[in-house]
């Protein structure tokens, strides 16, 4: 049995749903990894990865209170399975290792 | 948060459409809260794009609506029908080409044609009151016929407006020939006299400046086209033009509107609009209330289209009035066109501001492109029943599995309409690259095909349809009725005998024989039209128009001079220029004659045929009271021995001292008229012709030109050699045969390839039966009448049937476009049923070849 995939953009979003908590919906998602890694991204994109990951058994989900910003709608919240802790071990352990196993004259650039 | 930022209504909807309803609160309330919150950021416009984005961006499968029963058997079926269609398509690759590649022309002709039908249709109906505005006609008897007329006497416009209060707005449209000048820029030009009504009734939007100008009789408004050719790209309003109406008769206009370009689908349109009241000016025998004078049009807006009989009783007056002054076209009736309708009913008409330039196009048109899609069908059906063979156990896998016929049907129907859908996008593309482009240049109507028209998305599906059902409906039928039991058995007889397929590959066959047919005689009319004498000698002369008597003395004195020209004459017309229209009396009747005033001379420089009598003498002053006619008239007004006859023409008597024998004013297209000839006064000659030494034509042109430029610099020349005199008519004879042979090609392919389908299927259903016959040893001859035979004796049919029928389809079509055709004869015939034969042998042949050198080995192999 080879390791669980996931994809870059699906770990980033596993992620931040852990940083937040208690508070993870697709919306502060969105803003959480604009903040954080300066990239773009649109709402659309981590609803898919969202829906992905809760197939997967890596999330799992339910809905909030209604609120007037959003409409009187309520939000689905997300958060972190263990399995989805496995996942993300496992993906880090790998790059960990790794980059360990990088020899350092790898990075021993000339200069000039 | 601001109230008012509601969420915009149609992406919302769109997003309520798609999402599934579990999902809906949710994703949508994320969607909302980031749109309020952007429009506090970055305002309403913003928000609302970055909102409509979103709901793009969201329209994904996870959002989706899950279809009810994704697991419905209904939905492998169709899987399944796709692929096998799909398969059974890629596995005769030869078939599905002819298919699909037949199709595909025959939607791209029908797509020019409803290009065409559109053109046609929409022709001077973009104008906003195409309904409420009606050309004045008038009816009176001429020639023992009724007939009606587009001119109106002069003071019946005023008259109009003056006594009904139903008319909304009258417009007097007058046409003048002027020379216009801007700076060192001076061109003969039309100038169309107009009330102010005119840029009302009809719509005409301006580019630049009012069009309330019109008012003004010393505005001038332009055309676009006009506009560039005085002044360039720039805005010219302000700008002075100076008109010469004739000799010492000129007038300063000031420019005050440019109009936008016209709309390609129009007839009536203008190069230069001025005021109705500069008549008085340009024209001094001009006089408003003169009966016995004509305008070119005259045009009322009626709100309400009853009002027109209550008008049309009521104009009883108008008739006495006229009748009692002018007796050669008196009035019999009035009768109102619209607007709308007017190009349509414009061949019935005289003499109207409107014509119908397109009248062969409506009949010719719709029945080719009705051959072509009829040939490509058949072509479908044909090859669809005899490849069915081949899917037999398909069908009876079906059958066991549970489909019955209504499902097989549709199958075959609905795999049929996806091949159309298929033809139908590329035959579109084909219109739209290849046929339109290639049919606007050879028939100059500039059509076009907008493809963001509702009509032409209407009329994609209709074809689809029809093509998709008419071709398939009976293939489907046909494959679906085996039995199970019979398929599997294998003793369903197929193909062969089926009398349908016979029938379809002879109409095929006939309706090619007719274009081919068609293509000869066009080509065989182009060579004649081009042969035909024109009843003078049209070769070797020139003519110039010429201001005035004064001016062709100069000129004439110069060009004598040159010793290419032989001879030289001056008129008031010319042949194939200007002719004017009166009327002769005879005691018992009167006709209506074409008549030319013109020198002695005239007769020897054009080359007319004088058959009996004399010509008129050389002297000024002789020959007033004297005529010479053509022989059309001798024999229409059945005047016996013509010389020395009297006709009465505006109450003066003329004695005929001579007959020419007939010739051509105009070109072929218009039907000879009786016609005379009178001496002009030569103060009045407006066109110098001459006769110049063969070889030398265009040598002579350049000095005319040379001597014309030192002579009236101040004046553009205008002439030509009287070969072009006829202008596009050759060009539009050559088109029709272009047109003609193309469709004709593209029949014979059609029909040919669907002949090889056809034929090489049945050739490959009969591999074991022809490897038997090789094996017990059936030589090349036996094998080659065995396939031939099946054809001979239905081509044979085909064309005998075919033959005679070209025949006369063909000799009505040419008959409707002109006048005198060529003489049909059977070569035309003869040779579209050699080219067929031959068309038909060299199918034959290539599948004959093939069998022949077939190892019968290969044929018997059973896996």
């Amino acid at each position: 049995m080879g390791r669980i995939y996931l994809g870059e953009f699906e770990e980033l979003v596993l992620l931040v749903v852990g940083v937040l908590y208690e508070n993870a919906y697709a919306v502060a998602i969105t803003k959480e990894i604009t903040k954080q890694s300066g990239r773009p991204v649109n709402v659309g994109a981590v609803h898919k990865s969202l829906y992905r990951l809760e197939k997967k058994g890596m999330l799992k989900s339910q809905l909030g209170d209604p609120e007037s910003k959003r409409g009187g709608k309520r939000k689905r919240l997300f958060t972190i399975t263990p399995f989805g802790k496995k996942a993300l071990d496992e993906s880090m352990e790998l790059r960990v290792n790794l980059r360990k196993q990088i020899p350092a004259p790898a990075f021993n650039w000339q200069i000039g | 948060m601001n109230k008012k930022s509601t969420i915009p209504k149609v992406p919302h909807a769109f997003f309520k459409w798609y999402c599934r309803q579990e999902r809906y609160e949710e994703l949508h309330g994320d969607l909302e809260e980031l749109y309020f919150e952007r429009v506090s950021q970055m305002g309403l416009t913003k928000a609302k794009l970055h909102y409509l984005l979103d709901v793009i961006r969201c329209c994904q499968p996870y959002a989706w609506k899950k279809p009810k029963n994704q697991t419905n058997s209904n939905v492998m079926m169709f899987k399944n029908y796709s692929k096998t269609s799909f398969r059974s398509l890629m596995k005769n690759p030869l078939s599905s080409f002819i298919n699909i590649f037949g199709l595909s022309v025959a939607i791209g002709i029908c797509l020019v044609v409803y290009a065409f039908i559109e053109y046609d249709y929409s022709i001077d109906r973009f104008h906003e009151n195409k309904d409420e505005v009606y050309l004045v006609t008038f009816f009176a008897d001429m020639d023992g016929t009724h007939q009606q007329y587009g001119r109106t006497p002069v003071p019946l416009g005023e008259m109009l407006r003056e006594d009904f209060t139903h008319i909304e707005k009258v417009c007097r449209v007058q046409n003048r020939n002027v020379v216009l000048k801007y700076h060192d820029r001076v061109f003969h030009e039309q100038v169309r006299y107009a009330d102010p009504e005119f840029l009302e009734m009809l719509t005409f939007p301006l580019k630049w400046g009012a069009a309330s100008s019109l008012a003004d009789p010393n505005s001038i408004i332009l055309s676009e086209e006009m506009s560039i050719k005085y002044f360039g790209g720039e805005n010219p309003v302000g700008r002075d033009m100076l008109m010469i109406f004739g000799e010492n008769r000129s007038k300063a206009f000031k420019v005050t509107g440019v109009a936008k370009a016209f709309p390609k689908a129009h007839i009536i349109d203008f190069g230069f609009l001025i005021n109705f009241e500069n008549l008085l000016v340009s024209d001094p025998d001009y006089n408003p209330n003169d009966w016995s004078a004509f305008v070119d049009a005259t045009m009322i807006q009626v709100d309400n289209p009853h009002d027109l009989s209550h008008i049309e009783q009521n104009m009883e007056k108008y008739k006495v009035l006229q009748n009692e002054v002018e007796d050669d076209w008196a009035i019999s009736s009035f009768a109102f066109e619209q607007l709308a309708n007017l190009h349509l009913r414009s061949g019935n008409i005289r003499n109207d501001i409107s014509y119908d330039a397109s009248s062969q196009g409506r009949t010719a048109l719709p029945v080719i492109a009705l051959f072509m899609l009829a040939l490509a069908c058949f072509n479908y059906i044909n090859i669809a029943i005899v490849s069915a063979a081949k899917r037999l156990k398909e069908i009876g896998v079906r059958k066991v599995m549970g489909a019955n016929r209504g499902r097989v049907i549709a199958q075959f129907l609905g795999e049929n309409i996806f091949i159309t859908f298929a033809a139908l996008m590329i035959g579109l593309t084909l219109a739209v690259t290849i046929f339109l482009p290639w049919f606007i240049e050879i028939s100059q109507w500039e059509m076009e095909l907008k493809l963001v028209d509702r009509n032409l998305w209407v009329f994609l599906v209709s074809l689809l349809l029809f093509t998709g059902i008419a071709s398939g409906i009976y293939p489907a039928f046909y494959i679906s009725k085996f039995g199970v039991v019979k398929i599997f058995k294998g003793s369903v007889q197929f193909g062969k005998k089926n009398p349908l397929t016979k029938l379809f590959l002879g109409i095929q066959l006939m309706l090619a024989c007719i274009l081919i047919t068609g293509a000869v005689m066009f080509t065989q009319n182009t060579a004649y039209q081009n042969a035909r004498s024109w009843g003078y000698n049209q070769r070797g002369a020139l003519y110039v128009s010429v201001p005035d008597g004064a001016a062709f003395e100069q000129l004439n004195a110069a060009m004598l001079q040159n010793p290419n020209v032989l001879a030289t004459s001056g008129s008031i017309h010319h042949l194939g220029k200007d002719i004017t229209s009166t009327v002769a009396h005879r005691p018992d009747r009167q006709y209506e004659v074409d008549q030319l005033s013109v020198d002695a001379n005239y007769f020897e420089v054009m080359g007319l045929q004088l058959t009996a009598g004399r010509i008129f003498n050389d002297h000024h002053k002789s020959d007033r009271q004297a005529v010479v006619v053509n022989e059309l008239l001798v024999k229409n007004l059945a005047l016996g021995d013509p010389i020395g006859q009297l006709l009465e023409i505006d109450s003066t008597k003329y004695e005929i001292i001579g007959v020419v024998s007939d010739f051509h004013i105009y070109n072929f297209y218009y039907e000879l008229l009786p016609t005379i000839f009178k001496v002009a006064d030569n103060n009045n000659y407006r066109y110098m012709s001459m006769r110049v030494r063969s070889g030398s034509e265009k040598e002579t042109y350049e000095a005319m030109q040379v001597q014309w430029a030192r002579l009236f610099p101040e004046l553009p020349f205008q002439g030509g050699h009287q070969e072009d005199v006829w202008g596009i008519f050759f060009e539009e004879v050559g088109t029709q045969e272009t047109f003609m042979r193309t469709v004709a090609i593209i029949a014979v392919l059609l029909a040919g390839l669907g002949l090889y389908g056809l034929v090489t299927l049945n050739v490959t259903g009969r591999v074991r039966e022809f490897s038997i016959r090789k094996v017990l040893g059936a030589g090349l001859k036996n094998i080659a009448a065995n396939i031939t035979k099946q054809y001979v004796i239905l081509s044979a049919a085909a064309l005998i049937a075919g033959a005679p029928a070209s025949y006369i389809l063909i000799k009505s079509l040419i008959g409707l476009l002109y006048p005198d055709p060529v003489p049909m004869g059977y070569t035309s015939v003869a040779i579209a049923v050699l080219i067929l034969v031959l068309v038909l042998l060299a199918v034959i042949s290539t599948q004959v070849r093939k069998v022949s050198k077939s190892n019968p080995v290969a044929g018997l192999k059973v896996e």
